[in-house]
């Protein structure tokens, strides 16, 4: 299945999301921090929930790309 | 006190500008000024306990809404001096024009608590209450019962009403109103950033307030209904009781300082939440003036 927005460069050459992948960050890092915010509630302020949506979109991703490219770079090798 | 409701407010404010300040109107302004009224106010709220001793306010709904205290942090006066300083000091209409609208945004949806907020200060010091649901800020409860008492109450409510307002404004979150009427407002700060963040990271911190409004709604909300086990009245609850009736929780002895009639309050707020709105209105286009003025002079300094 395709996803609908496929991804494109943006003005540093990292990847934008398309709206799947999109969605399935928000909802990870939304049902992460949840689920461990009930249990932790010092994590439950200001600070760290931004923070919790803003690094898992930026480092999520970046994190599975590395994961992917491995392989193949290191058959090329 | 509200809870979600402040970080739902900011998009709704956003949502809904006059059509001649769409796209310039700043989203850090109106956040800052949503944001400043909690931020000089409620650290003592709750207070701290540290060996034993607790360092905090001794009557927290007295502090943190009422005179003396920190209550003139919840006035549109404070609000307004802050807007002065800010615009004296910086000639930014985008951010100025925001930053007035987040503080009154504030200041206004507090009403709803049986504390309240000194609205006409400092003509009055009296406080303005709709009494929807109790002020729970309590020395011995902290910010525990707090959220337990919020979110068994009609504040719940309140969340989701702002929740709802926002989502039927959907568009303020997508990728094509943040470039076009979000970015462009607040050029410096986005671009600043964006030297140092993807696109998609900006974009994640444009919404990560709606993200937070919405994850400690369903966190505290699960935690008080599911999965705390409270003690009320010597019988155990298995969370707890949720009561919707106005000023409750039926469970919580209400705060309150003196205040006015509940019936004055909903007229007095319209016609305050008004008279902010045509006060912005009336000033953007010599604000805009200014702000031109200001920065002739400045490059032309800078030229000499």
């Amino acid at each position: 299945m395709t996803d609908p927005v496929p991804p494109s460069l943006d003005h540093r050459g990292s990847r934008r999301l398309g709206r799947r992948e999109e969605i399935f960050w928000y909802a990870f890092a939304a049902i992460s921090y949840v689920s461990l915010g009930i249990y932790h509630k010092w994590l439950l302020n200001w600070i760290v929930g931004p923070l919790w949506l803003v690094a898992t979109v930026a480092i999520g991703p970046a994190i599975i790309d590395r994961i992917r490219r491995r392989p193949t770079s290191g058959g090329a090798a | 006190m509200s809870w979600a409701a402040h970080q739902f407010e900011i998009y709704a404010v956003q949502a809904h500008l006059p059509r001649k300040m769409q796209a310039q109107v700043s989203y850090f302004g109106i956040y800052l000024g949503d944001f400043t009224p909690d931020f000089l106010s409620k650290f003592w709220v709750y207070g701290i306990t540290y060996n034993g001793h607790h360092y905090g306010s001794k009557v927290p709904e007295r502090w943190h809404r009422g005179w003396p205290g920190m209550g003139i942090t919840h006035t549109l006066f404070l609000g307004i001096v802050f807007t002065a300083i800010i615009w004296a000091w910086k000639r930014n209409r985008a951010f100025t024009i925001g930053y007035v609208l987040g503080y009154a945004a504030h200041v206004l949806t507090d009403v709803n608590d049986s504390v309240g907020t000194m609205l006409l200060f400092p003509f009055t010091v009296l406080s303005w209450t709709l009494k929807t649901w109790a002020y729970a800020a309590t020395i011995n409860g902290g910010k525990y019962l707090d959220a337990a008492s919020y979110y068994s109450s009609l504040g719940l409510v309140m969340d989701l009403f702002w929740m709802v307002v926002v989502l039927c404004s959907w568009r303020v979150f997508t990728r094509d109103y943040w470039r076009t009427n979000i970015v462009p407002a607040d050029p410096h700060i986005w671009s600043a950033l964006g030297r140092r963040l993807p696109e998609r990271a900006l974009l994640a911190l444009y919404r990560a307030t709606f993200f937070y409004g919405v994850c400690r709604l369903v966190a505290w909300s699960t935690w008080a209904h599911l999965v705390a086990r409270p003690v009320i009245n010597g019988v155990e609850h298995h969370g707890y009781p949720l009561d919707l009736s106005w000023n409750g929780p039926w469970w919580l002895d209400s705060r309150s300082l003196h205040h006015v009639s509940p019936l004055l309050v909903v007229p007095v707020v319209l016609l305050l939440l008004a008279l902010v709105y045509w006060g912005a209105n009336r000033l953007w286009e010599p604000m805009g003036r200014a702000q031109e003025a200001a920065r002739a002079r400045r490059s032309s300094s800078r030229r000499s």
